[in-house]
């Protein structure tokens, strides 16, 4: 299989701006941050519950946030796909097959990694954060959102671990998105659909760019926390 | 005869089978300094954070400025007046500056107050210099004082300090020991738990005896 011409005619159609292809660039993006955006606030209030607050059950709700964790994201889009449908218990939304059911499938996907991330952070804070804070006079609220603050490199790794999880996803988006072109087809769905029609170049072109967008999240991550040394 | 400014009646606590308290009681003046003395696992510690709130007992009741509080409870607005220090102090990961700043803006002052008193406070600690230093770059000596600015600068009623120059040595002891006795000749009710020969020796500190699983007092 000839390597270099495809790749050189991935590179000329990302530089070339095509619009098929970096609409399926921005489809990706959108509804990974979307779904990041909207499944982080309650996921890390979770994951801080479980790590502080001791009720009955806390086992059982790490052991199934943790088998969570594991689930095949295929069964997660299968399960989704069901309650979506027409005789889906959530079939009068119509959100089958639209940029929303893979936002939505995201977030479950999303959901575990943010929750485990997060409770191993808090679990690992020194207890001494969130006692200070109380001492100086914080709400319960306000020495949670501290200790959160103190532990920011653990929730953000949360957070970009679950953003890596979900913007590589093929499973689930191409069950409930259905790979539309020009709707919801993103770039994990595009690439497995262009490689088995043979179009190489298309799939490289994507390829490289998740590739860009994981270097990204780890550049990122390690400025945030070199900067966060106050160095 | 006038209430006492913070007092604990019939204080149990133990940690699975070890009985820590039984049958406690410890009243606090105001205006007064008192030394929490004891041998190692007497409970100096647990006392002092079950005062401040941030340990529960297993029986009793606490009143403050005569308001009592059935154990498990400890009302929210006496953490506005009774502030604790740990021994070895966390200071948050932002400048020396924020950190004494954090308990006032929790109380809701106005930025340009806030800035004159953490400034006088940076000043009283003598780490006027290092108000926008990170806390991992300052000395044991130095954290401690900047864990004591904080707690000043918000003029509690009643402060409690937990061994506070232990793991200190020469100048940073002797500097964290001027500051603890200014605070205790300023007004403050203080308690201080400590093994320091010179906390103790300081005449104007009361003696409390943790022994037997109670706290005794000297006269």
């Amino acid at each position: 299989m000839d390597f270099f011409g495809p790749t050189s005619h991935a590179f000329g159609l990302l530089l070339s701006g095509d619009a098929d292809l970096w609409r399926i660039i921005f489809t990706s993006l959108a509804c990974s941050l979307v779904a990041l955006l909207l499944i982080s606030p309650p996921a890390i209030t979770l994951g801080f519950l479980i790590a502080k607050v001791d009720f009955p059950g806390r086992r059982a709700v790490v052991v199934l946030v943790q088998a969570l964790l594991s689930f095949p994201t295929v069964v997660i889009g299968l399960v989704i796909y069901m309650l979506l449908s027409r005789q889906g218990p959530l079939g009068f939304l119509k959100l089958l097959f639209t940029p929303e059911a893979i936002i939505l499938g995201y977030m479950v996907i999303a959901f575990p990694v943010l929750v485990v991330f997060t409770l191993s952070a808090v679990q690992g804070a020194d207890p001494r954060i969130y006692e200070t804070a109380r001492s100086l006079g914080a709400t319960r609220l306000r020495a949670a959102l501290t200790t959160l603050f103190e532990v920011r490199f653990g929730v953000m790794a949360a957070v970009f671990n679950g953003f890596g999880r979900v913007v590589s996803e093929v499973g689930c988006a191409i069950m409930v998105g259905g790979n539309i072109a020009g709707l919801t087809r993103n770039i994990p769905t595009a690439i497995a659909l262009e490689t088995s029609k043979g179009e190489f170049a298309q799939g490289i072109a994507l390829g490289f760019v998740l590739i860009a967008v994981a270097i990204g999240i780890n550049v990122a991550l390690a400025w945030l926390q070199g900067r966060g040394g106050l160095e | 005869m006038s209430s006492p400014l913070f007092a604990m009646q019939s204080l149990d606590k133990r940690f699975g089978q070890r009985v820590l308290f039984e049958d406690t009681c410890l009243e606090l003046e105001t205006g007064n300094g008192y030394v929490l003395t004891g041998p190692n696992g007497s409970g100096k510690t647990t006392l002092l954070r079950i005062v401040a709130g941030l340990e529960p007992a297993d029986r009793g009741s606490l009143a403050f400025r005569a308001q009592p509080s059935a154990l498990p409870g400890y009302p929210e607005v006496w953490r506005r007046e009774i502030v604790y220090v740990h021994q070895q102090p966390y200071l948050f990961h932002t400048s020396i500056e924020k950190n004494i700043e954090y308990g006032l803006a929790r109380r809701g002052m106005p930025p340009a107050e806030r800035a004159a008193r953490v400034r006088d406070a940076l000043e009283w600690a003598g780490l006027s210099a290092h108000r926008d230093v990170p806390p991992h770059k300052l000395s044991g000596g130095e954290k401690q004082r900047a864990a004591l600015a904080r707690a000043k600068v918000l003029n509690p009623t009643l402060l409690l300090l937990d061994e506070p120059t232990a793991n200190l040595d020469g100048v940073a002891r002797k500097q964290v020991l001027e500051l603890v006795t200014a605070l205790c000749i300023d007004n403050h009710t203080v308690v201080v738990a400590s093994h320091d020969p010179e906390i103790m020796r300081l005449a104007i500190l009361n003696r409390l005896h943790l022994a037997d699983r109670r706290v005794k007092t000297d006269d």
